[in-house]
């Protein structure tokens, strides 16, 4: 299926938003998957795996309000379409059926 | 403080898209404030400028697009297309223009390898002459007061003819710089030559003597010491970066002591950088105080004896013809009743912007010179960058009927003419742009050669600006100059006669290219007549008589005590068996040391003391030594006739010009002493193998300037070395401190021919590349003509034509055209070469062989280029050729 297709790093993205919806924007989405995954992650790949994924239209986003830490500057708040939300079950349906499918002797 | 660095910050302003910049900001800045408290103050700037490094990337600097909604991101079928239209109609035809330009280029590789290769040829040539043009417009130019900077020179009339000397009178620049106001400063300059020793070294090295303002008049860098005092003490010396590094290993020299000629020492006051190629100093790598200057007893310190030069430093805004009128007649008043005549006695001012390129005398004017040479190339560079151009011209317009259909296409959908010219101007600029990548690579391959070839240190600065705006310039102007026909032509195609199929006919597309052709041989010719006129007057002057053995025979400077223990020496040298003869002597043979007028003898005229006689002087066994020939009397022999210290050799043109009947036993006097002839030799070349022979007088010791050098004719039954290490066994016994330097006669007489034979070279060097060139144009449009032509051939070979007279039939009308700029460009040449042999007295006419000669190989070079692809289309099988369709 062209053009919802997810890479990885788009999924793990796309989930951060997810966990942090409501306050989901550069910076906390940054914290939220270094936390999540333990590594770090360039501020400049997450945004442009958000522009991706608001361009598959897994996203949309909004301006939103300041805050002192941001020094009055104003931050773009993102969150999950239907779209991206039908995409991650999608991918996590897949994912628990390829589980369902390895053989139990393989493990023991 | 806890801040991001800087830059970064200006960094993500400059590049990031204005709708984002605020909350990409904003997103930074929480991060690191975060990173602060949990990895500490650095790890937190280092992850800022990563980060900011990291949305360096093309969707994030993306401008807002007028489709965008603010706010939300546009849904993707939307901005696929809003994505697509944005971009210009102009930026599509470019991309249209350049891929249909590149697949033109890869369906005719051979045609596009010419164009390319004659391009970048032409490009590398023009190139390289243009630096070295620019390179003598700059020779003693980058003063920081050059335009105020001037040398005073002297002018008189000598038996009618005005003559121009740049060396003047020891007292004349403090009296220029007392008494004129205009006249801001002034400094003397003598060059000299000593043995200098520091420690252990030992360096023979020429400098000079100038006053303490020569450093602030010419500005060269000072790497240690203060300008205004280094030459200001009595016992300082300047010493050059090199010579500081020969000396002390080191240029830190400030203090070092330095001994000249195991006499005097002087101590480094400072150290000079050494000084560029490009100005006249160039040579001298020691400057020495003028306080310490000693007047050698042939010289004196009044205005009578010229041997020192002068510049002057002008005032601001002071015009020099005002000054040149005032200090005219400066010399003439302190002369008057000193010699004889000073009615015409002048000394004038000649700028600096001039030494270089404007320093030929002719008829009392400093006029020409170099600056022949300068225009001459850049003639040459232009014309071989448009032959160059012509070529691609030629090779564009013929192949133009493959193009013919795609203009007609593009012409029927609606292409504008100025769209057309548009594009097959940046078409050939395009070309032009490879032509210039490959051109520069030939430029940096070839530059080491052409700089032994010119000796000049030419480079290319590739850290300059300047240089990159003049590189892209000098391309984007070739490809205008050479895609602007072909353009214009091309756009003119009417399409309904293109689209119907009625192509113009060969003979019509052709006509218009012949005087390009024409053009091409033309410049060929004269560059062909040019070369062998040269070769032949450098033969020509080779094989002159020289009137002595150049073979053999050595010089060396009598250094130290030398000149005291000379008699010795001489013996010892011959005993040594290094030498068969050795005479002491006034310079070498090979070169004038000192010129002598004012000579009278029985019957001479008042005129006559204005004739100029080349001096030569020597003590005994001159014609052994040097192999001259003697045609009366005997020579001087000091050794058995001890007044022969004061007798005179003649040489023929001496005699003549003198009118003596019996020149033996006759008395001249010059030099405020008279003299005795005891013997004539024959003429020799003393000077320029170029000029005819002046009179000659070789005395004996008893003149005022020492005969301060030895000529030794070596043992021919010894090998060179074994003889010149036996000489300087003896040298180093009578002279240990000193080196013992020599050279050779038949060198220093080689050198004579070595502008000649440089211009001779790189005459040759351009006509070959021109010949290149053309060959390369004319091989293109043989092979294309022939391509036209498959279907007649074809068709001529069925009816029965031989494979000669095809032959004929292709390259006749090439013959014809060079024929025709044979007719042009004869008369061209010859004329040009009339007007530089002007400058050589003893001079070549030129013949009818040299125009033979050059109608022959530029016949046989077209034949051979145009011949190969008329053989190849007249041997095609007539069924192939008839089939192709």
């Amino acid at each position: 299926m062209k053009g919802t297709y997810l890479g990885e790093f788009e999924e793990v993205v796309l989930l951060a938003v997810a966990i942090r919806s409501g306050d989901a924007y550069g910076a906390t989405v940054v914290t939220e998957i270094e936390q999540q995954m333990n590594r770090s992650v360039n501020l400049g790949a997450v945004h442009s795996a958000l522009n991706r994924l608001g361009e598959k239209g897994l996203v949309t986003s909004e301006l939103g309000g300041m805050t002192a830490e941001r020094g009055g500057r104003r931050k773009r708040l993102y969150s999950v379409t239907a779209a991206g939300r039908r995409a991650l079950q999608e991918i996590r349906q897949v994912r628990n059926q390829m589980w369902e499918s390895i053989p139990t002797t393989v493990w023991t | 403080m806890k801040t991001p660095p800087r830059w970064a910050r200006y960094l993500l302003h400059w590049f990031s898209a204005p709708h984002r910049v605020d909350e990409l900001e904003g997103d930074l800045d929480e991060l690191f404030q975060q990173r602060v408290e949990q990895l500490g103050i650095r790890k937190a700037r280092r992850r800022y400028v990563k980060d900011v490094l990291s949305l360096m990337r093309p969707s994030l600097i993306k401008r807002q697009q007028p489709g965008w909604r603010s706010g939300a991101y546009a849904q993707p079928e939307s901005l696929g297309r809003t994505g697509r239209t944005t971009l210009s109609l102009g930026s599509i035809m470019i991309q249209n223009y350049v891929k249909i330009a590149w697949r033109n280029l890869m369906r005719a590789k051979g045609y596009a390898s010419i164009n390319i290769a004659g391009l970048a040829v032409g490009m590398a040539a023009s190139a390289l002459i243009f630096l070295w043009i620019q390179s003598e417009l700059n020779y003693d130019r980058f003063y920081s007061k050059t335009d105020r900077l001037f040398q005073v020179y002297n002018r008189d009339i000598f038996s009618g003819n005005a003559q121009v000397w740049g060396t003047t009178p020891k007292p004349l620049a403090p009296e220029l710089k007392q008494n004129y106001p205009d006249i801001e400063d002034a400094t003397r300059f003598r060059p000299t030559s000593f043995l200098l020793t520091a420690a252990d070294k030992k360096l023979n090295s020429e400098g000079a003597y100038a006053d303490p303002s020569f450093l602030s008049l010419f500005d060269f860098s000072l790497l240690a010491g203060n300008r205004e005092k280094v030459l200001s003490g009595n016992n300082g010396i300047v010493i050059t970066k090199t010579l500081a590094e020969k000396l002390f290993g080191t240029t830190d020299a400030l203090g070092k002591v330095v001994q000249l000629d195991h006499k005097d020492s002087f101590s480094v006051t400072g150290v000079l950088d050494d000084l560029p190629n490009n100005t006249q100093f160039n040579g001298v790598s020691f400057l020495l105080p003028w306080t310490a200057f000693v007047t050698p007893s042939w010289d004196s310190d009044g205005w009578a004896s010229n041997n020192n030069y002068t510049y002057v430093l002008l005032k601001d805004r002071v015009n020099p013809d005002v000054v040149n009128e005032k200090i005219k007649r400066l010399t003439a008043t302190h002369l008057k009743g000193e010699i004889n005549d000073v009615s015409n006695r002048q000394i004038f001012l000649h700028p600096a912007s001039k030494w270089h390129l404007y320093s030929k005398q002719d008829n009392g004017q400093l006029t020409e010179g170099k600056i022949v040479t300068v225009r001459l190339f850049g003639i040459i560079a232009a014309f071989i960058l448009l032959i160059a151009a012509v070529n691609f011209i030629n090779l564009s317009t013929a192949r133009s009927e493959k193009r013919a259909k795609e203009v007609g296409v593009r012409k029927v959908a609606g292409a504008q003419k100025s769209a057309l010219i548009f594009q097959f101007i940046s078409e050939s600029v395009m070309l032009a742009f490879l032509s210039g990548i490959l051109a520069l690579l030939l430029i940096v391959l070839c530059i080491p050669t052409f700089n032994d070839l010119t000796d000049k240190q030419l480079t290319l600065s590739f850290g300059s600006v300047n240089f990159w705006v003049a590189a892209i310039g000098f391309v984007l102007f070739t490809g205008l100059l050479a895609g602007s026909y072909p353009a214009f032509f091309l756009a003119n195609f009417q399409p309904v006669k293109v689209m119907k199929g009625i192509s113009q006919s060969v003979h019509a597309v052709f006509s218009p290219r012949k005087g390009l052709v024409i053009a091409q041989f033309t410049f060929a010719i004269v560059l062909i007549i040019a070369t062998l006129v040269i070769k032949h007057q450098i033969n020509y002057a080779q094989n002159r008589e020289s009137g002595y053995d150049r073979n053999n025979l050595v010089f060396t400077y009598l250094t130290g005590d030398l000149q005291e223990h000379y008699g010795s020496l001489q013996q010892e040298l011959i005993q040594s068996g290094a030498a068969v003869a050795v005479s002491q002597s006034l310079g070498p043979i090979t070169s004038i040391n000192s010129r002598q007028w004012g000579l009278s003898w029985p019957g001479s005229t008042k005129a006559d003391k204005d004739v100029e006689f080349d001096r030569f002087g020597a003590d005994a066994d001159f014609l052994k030594t040097t192999g001259t020939k003697l045609l009366a009397g005997r020579e001087i022999d000091i050794r058995t006739y001890p007044t022969d210290s004061s007798a005179v050799l003649l040489n023929e043109t001496a005699v003549k010009t003198m009118h003596l009947k019996k020149p033996v036993g006759t008395s001249i006097s010059f030099d405020s002493r008279d003299w005795h002839v005891v013997g004539v030799v024959k003429d020799f070349i003393f000077a320029s193998p170029y000029e005819a022979v002046n009179p000659v007088v070789v005395h004996g010791p008893k003149g005022s300037v020492p005969l301060a050098w030895a000529s030794i004719r070596l043992n021919p039954a010894n090998t060179t070395a074994k003889n010149l290490e036996l000489a300087e066994s003896v040298f180093k016994k009578y002279n240990p401190g000193y080196p013992f330097d020599y050279s050779f006669a038949d060198e220093s007489y080689k050198a004579k021919f070595a502008d000649e034979q440089r211009t001779g070279l790189l005459t040759s060097l351009f006509t070959g590349l021109t010949i290149f060139i053309s060959c390369l144009g004319l091989f293109g449009l043989a092979a294309y003509t022939a391509q036209q032509r498959t279907k007649e051939i074809g068709v001529r070979k069925v009816l029965g034509a031989s494979v000669p007279s095809i032959i004929q039939l292709l390259t006749k009308d090439f013959i014809q055209l060079l024929g025709i700029a044979f007719v042009i460009g004869a008369p061209i040449g010859w004329y040009a070469m009339e007007k530089w042999l002007q400058d050589y007295n003893y001079r070549i006419a030129i013949g009818a062989g040299v125009f033979i000669l050059t109608l022959c190989s530029s016949l046989l070079i077209v034949v051979l280029t145009v011949s190969f692809q008329a053989i190849k289309a007249a041997l095609m099988n007539p069924v192939t050729s008839l089939r192709s369709e």
